[in-house]
């Protein structure tokens, strides 16, 4: 079995009185890609933030494989957070700086390629479409060749051509032994990519386990039945 | 890398059209239009140290809190702490690059404003501005790192930059003499460091070391004091601020 990279346990946060996070494990191995799913406000992006050090946990512990993990992890966030005025390129040879890294145009152009923005290298980033942002943060999440990738909703909002690029993107990032953890609320991208699967609902794990593993445990056919399913019940 | 996030910083600030305007073409056609109606040697001297100051407040106070604003709306600090690359390495570069950046402006409006004046600087004069400049950029900075961690949205920087904008240059002798305003308009400016960073302008124009150098300390101490209070309340994220305020909400609700 792979070594673990991450392991996050009994995760609690609170906001006043109300709790959003209900003690979530996670633990994310070598060269495995995990999905992270559940409804709008079930605690998926407070859990990322919690485990990506963002937000402070009011209970339970992450832990990483190494303590300088940040060399070797990539994030995307849902924003596109770039600088206006520079380029595509420039903005990622920016964030490659921030990872101590010296990118030449060559490298760039490359990490730019894998992303499908190779032809809008020298745009200005904020003159790029809505997906092409989404695709140029991706490229900055890799820009450092991360060990583990965190990937916020990557295909949200994307037409048909660039969820399916992005998607090849997370394969092949897979093959080449990088750990990814996605959200998304496409189950049939879900059912496409993840190795395993984590649904959240309430700020609890409401069930975990490799696609096959859940379909077989609740009885479906597919994720969406199983999603549809799992909120249904929580809900009554 | 450092090398890069600053080359980088001057690049996005260089094409901040908006801050450019105020702190270039507007100090200019300012400086041209006051200048064409009033032709006394003395009043284009203090016009002059004038519209630097401007320059230098509207480039330091409003330009560095937009900047900040955008970069922490969009999510560039959050992202950045996800980085080896230390925040404070982060500031000090887009702010050295801003601060570059309004000295360069204000030789431009120094090069364009002296011999359309006639003023000569002597050598140490432009020492002594030039140390001035940077001290007054360092405490203006600091006050729109401080603005922004205050406003929540746009507007509110706009709000907030000329509450304290306007006071400072009203209450300063950066275009015409306190003497015959009312005495509480002085005492308003004395308050602010803007009046001091002019009279020590002022004083460099006359190579005037004494009244230089205190007012330099004193913008040195407004720096100071700023630039703890902008750190006190530094905002990583949009939601820091909206999460202590829905805490206070639901607290007073219940």
């Amino acid at each position: 079995m792979n070594r673990v990279l991450l392991r996050a346990s009994g995760l609690v946060k609170r906001y006043g009185s109300k709790s959003v996070v209900n003690g979530i494990d996670l633990e994310v191995r070598e060269k495995e890609v995990v999905a992270v799913i559940g409804p709008n406000g079930a605690g998926k992006s407070t859990t990322l933030d919690m485990i990506l050090g963002l937000k402070r946990q009011d209970a339970g512990s992450v832990t990483y494989w190494r303590d300088d993990y940040k060399a070797s992890v990539g994030v995307q966030l849902q924003s596109t957070p770039f600088f206006p005025g520079l380029s595509a390129l420039d903005n990622l040879k920016l964030f490659a700086a921030f990872h101590k890294r010296r990118l030449s145009v060559e490298e760039g152009l490359r990490v730019l390629g894998l992303c499908g923005l190779r032809d809008v290298a020298r745009t200005e980033a904020s003159r790029l479409s809505g997906g092409q942002q989404k695709r140029l943060a991706i490229a900055v999440a890799l820009v450092h060749e991360p060990k583990l990738v965190f990937l916020d909703e990557p295909t949200a909002a994307l037409d048909p051509r660039a969820r399916r690029e992005i998607r090849d993107l997370i394969r092949r990032l897979a093959e080449s032994g990088a750990s990814v953890v996605f959200t998304s609320h496409d189950m049939e991208e879900v059912g496409k990519l993840a190795d395993r699967v984590v649904m959240i609902r309430n700020g609890r794990v409401m069930a975990h386990g490799t696609p096959e593993e859940l379909l077989a445990r609740y009885a479906v056919v597919n994720l969406e039945e199983l999603y549809l399913k799992l909120t249904e019940e929580a809900a009554t | 890398m450092i090398g890069t996030v600053f080359r980088m910083m001057l690049v996005t600030s260089l094409k901040d059209k908006i801050t450019l305007f105020y702190a270039l073409v507007f100090p200019i056609l300012l400086m041209a239009g006051l200048g064409y109606y009033f032709d006394s040697p003395e009043y284009r001297e203090r016009l002059l140290v004038g519209v630097i100051a401007l320059s230098t407040l509207f480039w330091s106070v409003q330009g560095v809190a937009f900047q900040v604003y955008q970069q922490r709306n969009k999510g560039v600090y959050k992202l950045l702490k996800l980085t080896p690359f230390p925040t404070v390495s982060f500031v000090l570069a887009l702010t050295l690059s801003r601060t570059l950046l309004g000295l360069c402006i204000n030789a431009i409006i120094l090069l364009i404003g002296a011999p359309m004046f006639g003023i000569a600087l002597t050598f140490s004069g432009v020492i002594q501005l030039l140390a001035m400049l940077l001290s007054g950029m360092l405490c203006f900075t600091c006050l729109g790192f401080l603005v922004v961690n205050f406003a929540r949205h746009e507007g509110q920087i706009n709000m907030l930059s000329n509450l304290l904008q306007i006071p400072m240059v009203f209450g300063s002798e950066a275009f015409y003499s306190l003497s015959a305003a009312p005495e509480w308009l002085a005492r308003v400016g004395k308050c602010l460091p803007f009046a001091y960073f002019v009279e020590g302008l002022q004083a460099a124009a006359k190579a005037d070391i004494r009244p230089w150098g205190v007012s330099m300390l004193i913008v040195l101490g407004f720096a100071f004091v700023i630039l703890v209070l902008a750190t006190l309340t530094f905002r990583w994220s949009p939601e820091h601020q909206e999460i202590r305020f829905r805490m206070r909400k639901s607290a007073s609700n219940g």
